[in-house]
């Protein structure tokens, strides 16, 4: 399998060529274009029940798409997110990774898309109850709208509940004020995320609950 | 050598809008050397400016460039270039007392020992003073990182804040007032300051776009409204009335806001950026103006004829005249809200 | 004529460069900024050619029934184009031939093209695309502009491209709308619904967002509007 992402950080898209017998699972509506000759199956995103909590909870869709190449030759298909903004590829080696709901686009097979229970903090930050998680061996694409800036965390840092993309399961979320009550709740910046511990966090540089309370008061 | 393996070379092409003239008299303040010296870099253009420093340093050079519009590259000097470039400009530097170059003026820079070097570098950082900061994620989705020294103070626009160390201590002000409060502004701003030592923050403005920075010494420089995202303390913010015909017929930018005095300042996009140099009249439309200098007079005219106005799509643009730069953005915000129309939720009767 | 493409494929900008007797023609909305010498006028038609049918015909193609025309009055002149959305641009010189191009996607050209209405009958609407599509013809520069980037697609056989992705293609090209996945349930069930499947020997310009999936990921936070 060749992979590459192109577009940039503004409209990242992920230009796949399968070999024969290759197959790779995507989010539904992911296909932007592909090879006639590839063989799409939809099935649930997981057990029936394990799907919908996923598409409840963890922000997915229900259904994922299986594109698959059974001819003999190579076949391309072109994958895309609903929202403009950079993907990133994550190899996994019998590690793991938390995303963000929604943030999840494409794996290789090897991969399973698991959900973790996340606490209630993370329900407060309008986060959902639930933790996405990426575990086994294989490629996993993911995305968000804005570019996506890699940032090491080593003791506390704090970053904007809205801004946060994915991040090591060892480190741990606190939901915390930003300022004093009034600062928090007239600065704008409300509910922060105290990241603690040590490891990689991924922050995106826009967020679309950033880009529609700019765009509303603009809207008559 | 390993740290000082880089240089920057000038590719000869200028920033789109940048004339020719402005880049040459710029580049000859910003590295003080006469004219008729920065005009023959750019006819020999491609042209390595400067030679033996580190990434750092070459990085803040090309910065430098940039924001006088020039274009350049940052290369790695190969193992053998280095000293090869070096015994050339020992060679120049024997017979440089003769109708010296501009070459050799920043040759003689890089071949002095490093101590000098790192002086001659913290000069060009004297061309920029003010805080620390990078700028990534460009040109659509720029993220703003500023180290804030200690017990020192930036001011934020509201919401724009992403990440910060945990040492910063956030205060929330009330700003701007009537003009703020009658355009979609927030009507506060937010004041970080650095506790016990410095602290980092990240800035993500909302809008999708870029973002610009600019150090003012006691000048000033005219922002569309909702294009501020911070400032050093000694940076006077204010808005300013366009008056009644200047800014009704300009779309959303009934007021200004005008940034004034000494320290560093930062504005963002909705779109691409693109700074224009205006000697003589250009015209933008007004839903594209981002900033512009004082001293440029503008007025608000209709595109074409009394036809053009209705049905041309333009309605009123905005006649720079004089001389100064315009910063200006490639998408309009109206026109993405219209675009939003179909996809809002319907409003419930009762 | 002389285009140049800044911050490609995020938010580009065209600057076209004109010379004295040269007359660019663009989509209503589109200038963005412009050398102050720069005459426009605005028309229902081509310069000198033309009627309000081919405008009407025109804006049943989801472009604006009026055309502006740039042309710089003394020297050379330069004005900047920018589309609606956030996305990409790409230029195609057109050689006695034509391009298909879907509506809401021509951005301005050479005024020796013809701008028509181009129909593809109503397999276009059941795909979700326009049901009417921007025929250029003739000889000259086009640019067209697109949301998300455009890249591409040789097609020599079949190929599948998800509808609300074609900017535009070589007319030498076919499509017919089909289903996705095996069966009509699985491309419902998918979210793929319908595709077009392209047939022939040429190119297929696609743009790798969808406008409608960023629209309805916005909506739920959108103030809502009066019904």
């Amino acid at each position: 399998m060749k992979a590459e992402i192109k577009g940039g950080s503004a409209f990242s898209y992920l230009d796949i060529e399968l070999d024969a017998g290759e197959q790779i699972t995507a989010e539904s509506d992911a296909m932007s274009s592909m090879s006639a000759e590839l063989d799409m199956a939809t099935r649930p995103n997981g057990s029936v029940f394990t799907a919908l909590l996923k598409k409840l909870l963890g922000g997915e869709t229900f259904f994922i798409n299986r594109f698959t190449n059974n001819t003999s030759g190579p076949c391309k298909i072109t994958l895309v997110q609903p929202t403009p903004g950079e993907i990133r590829c994550v190899e996994l080696n019998g590690d793991s990774l938390c995303l963000q709901p929604g943030a999840f686009m494409a794996a290789t097979d090897g991969v399973t898309l698991g959900l973790r229970w996340a606490g209630l903090t993370s329900w407060i930050a309008r986060e959902g109850l639930f933790k996405l998680v990426v575990s086994g061996n294989g490629k996993v694409w993911y995305g968000a709208y804005g570019a996506l800036l890699e940032r090491e965390v080593d003791g506390e840092f704090i970053v904007d509940t809205s801004h946060l993309v994915s991040y090591d399961p060892s480190l741990k979320l606190k939901l915390q004020l930003a300022g004093g009550l009034f600062s928090s709740f007239f600065g704008g910046e409300g509910l922060v995320t105290r990241v603690e511990g040590k490891g990689k966090i991924v922050i995106q540089t826009r967020s679309v609950s950033g880009l529609v309370s700019w765009i509303n008061p603009k809207l008559y | 050598m390993n740290t000082s393996a880089y240089q920057v070379r000038v590719t000869g092409e200028l920033n789109p809008g940048v004339s020719r003239e402005s880049a040459v008299e710029a580049f000859s303040k910003l590295f003080k050397v006469a004219n008729e010296k920065a005009e023959n870099i750019f006819s020999k253009a491609p042209v390595v400016v400067k030679k033996g420093v580190d990434e750092a340093t070459a990085n803040k050079i090309q910065r430098a460039l940039d924001n006088i519009g020039v274009q350049s590259a940052v290369e790695m000097a190969t193992a053998e270039q280095v000293p090869q470039a070096q015994a050339q400009n020992e060679q120049k530097s024997e017979q440089s007392t003769n109708g010296s170059t501009l070459e050799r003026a920043i040759e003689r820079a890089s071949n002095a020992p490093l101590k000098q070097e790192v002086h001659a570098t913290s000069r060009l950082v004297e061309e920029q003073p003010g805080y620390q900061f990078k700028i990534e994620g460009q040109p659509d989705y720029a993220f703003l990182t500023v180290n804030i020294p200690a017990e020192k103070t930036l001011r934020v626009e509201a919401s724009a804040m992403a990440t910060m160390d945990t040492n910063l201590v956030m205060k929330t002000k009330a700003k701007g007032g009537l003009g703020r409060l009658l355009t979609s502004e927030s009507i506060f701003i937010n004041e970080f300051t650095s506790q016990n030592g410095p602290g980092e923050i990240g800035i993500a403005p909302a809008s999708p776009g870029d973002l610009a920075h600019v150090y003012l010494r006691d000048e000033t420089i005219f922002l569309q409204n909702s294009a501020f995202v911070a400032s050093d303390m000694n940076v006077v913010v204010e808005t300013k009335w366009q008056g009644l015909t200047k800014g009704f017929f300009s779309g959303e930018s009934l007021f200004l806001i005008r940034c004034s005095g000494n320290g560093d300042l930062w504005f963002n996009t909705y779109g691409g950026m693109i700074m224009l140099d205006v000697d003589g009249d250009y015209v933008v439309d007004t839903s594209n103006i981002v900033a512009f200098t004082e001293g440029l007079d503008y007025k608000i005219t209709k595109v074409g004829g009394y036809k053009s106005l209705f049905f041309s799509g333009e309605g009123f643009v905005c006649r720079f005249s004089g001389k100064g730069k315009v910063w200006i953005q490639t998408r309009s915000v109206q026109a993405f809200a219209s675009w939003m129309y179909p996809y809002r939720p319907v409003k419930k009767k009762g | 004529m002389d285009i140049e493409l800044i911050h490609r494929p995020g938010n580009t900008a065209a600057k076209v460069k004109l010379q004295q007797g040269e007359t660019c023609t663009a989509e209503s909305g589109a200038m963005i900024a412009m050398s102050g010498n720069m005459d426009v006028t605005t028309t229902t038609h081509k310069k000198k050619s033309g009627g309000v049918l081919k405008a009407l015909k025109r804006m049943v193609a989801g472009e604006s029934l009026f055309l502006n025309h740039f042309e710089p009055k003394s020297g050379d002149g330069e004005v900047w184009f920018g589309a609606n959305l956030a996305g990409d641009m790409m230029t195609y010189n057109l050689d006695n031939e034509s391009l298909i191009v879907q509506g809401g996607s021509f951005m301005a050209c050479e005024d020796s093209v013809e701008i028509d209405l181009g129909w593809q009958g109503f397999k276009s609407f059941l795909s979700g695309e326009s049901v009417f599509w921007v025929n250029l013809k003739g000889k000259g520069q086009v640019l067209l502009n697109s949301f998300g980037a455009i890249y591409p697609v040789e097609v020599d056989g079949e190929y599948i491209v998800d509808s609300g992705h074609i900017v535009a293609f070589n007319e030498t090209l076919d499509f017919s709308i089909t289903k996705a996945g095996k069966s009509w349930l699985h491309s419902f069930l998918g979210g793929e619904g319908l595709v077009c499947k392209f047939q022939g020997k040429g190119t297929v310009w696609c743009q790798s967002h969808n406008p409608g999936s960023f629209g309805w990921t916005l909506s739920p936070g959108l103030k809502p509007r009066k019904a």
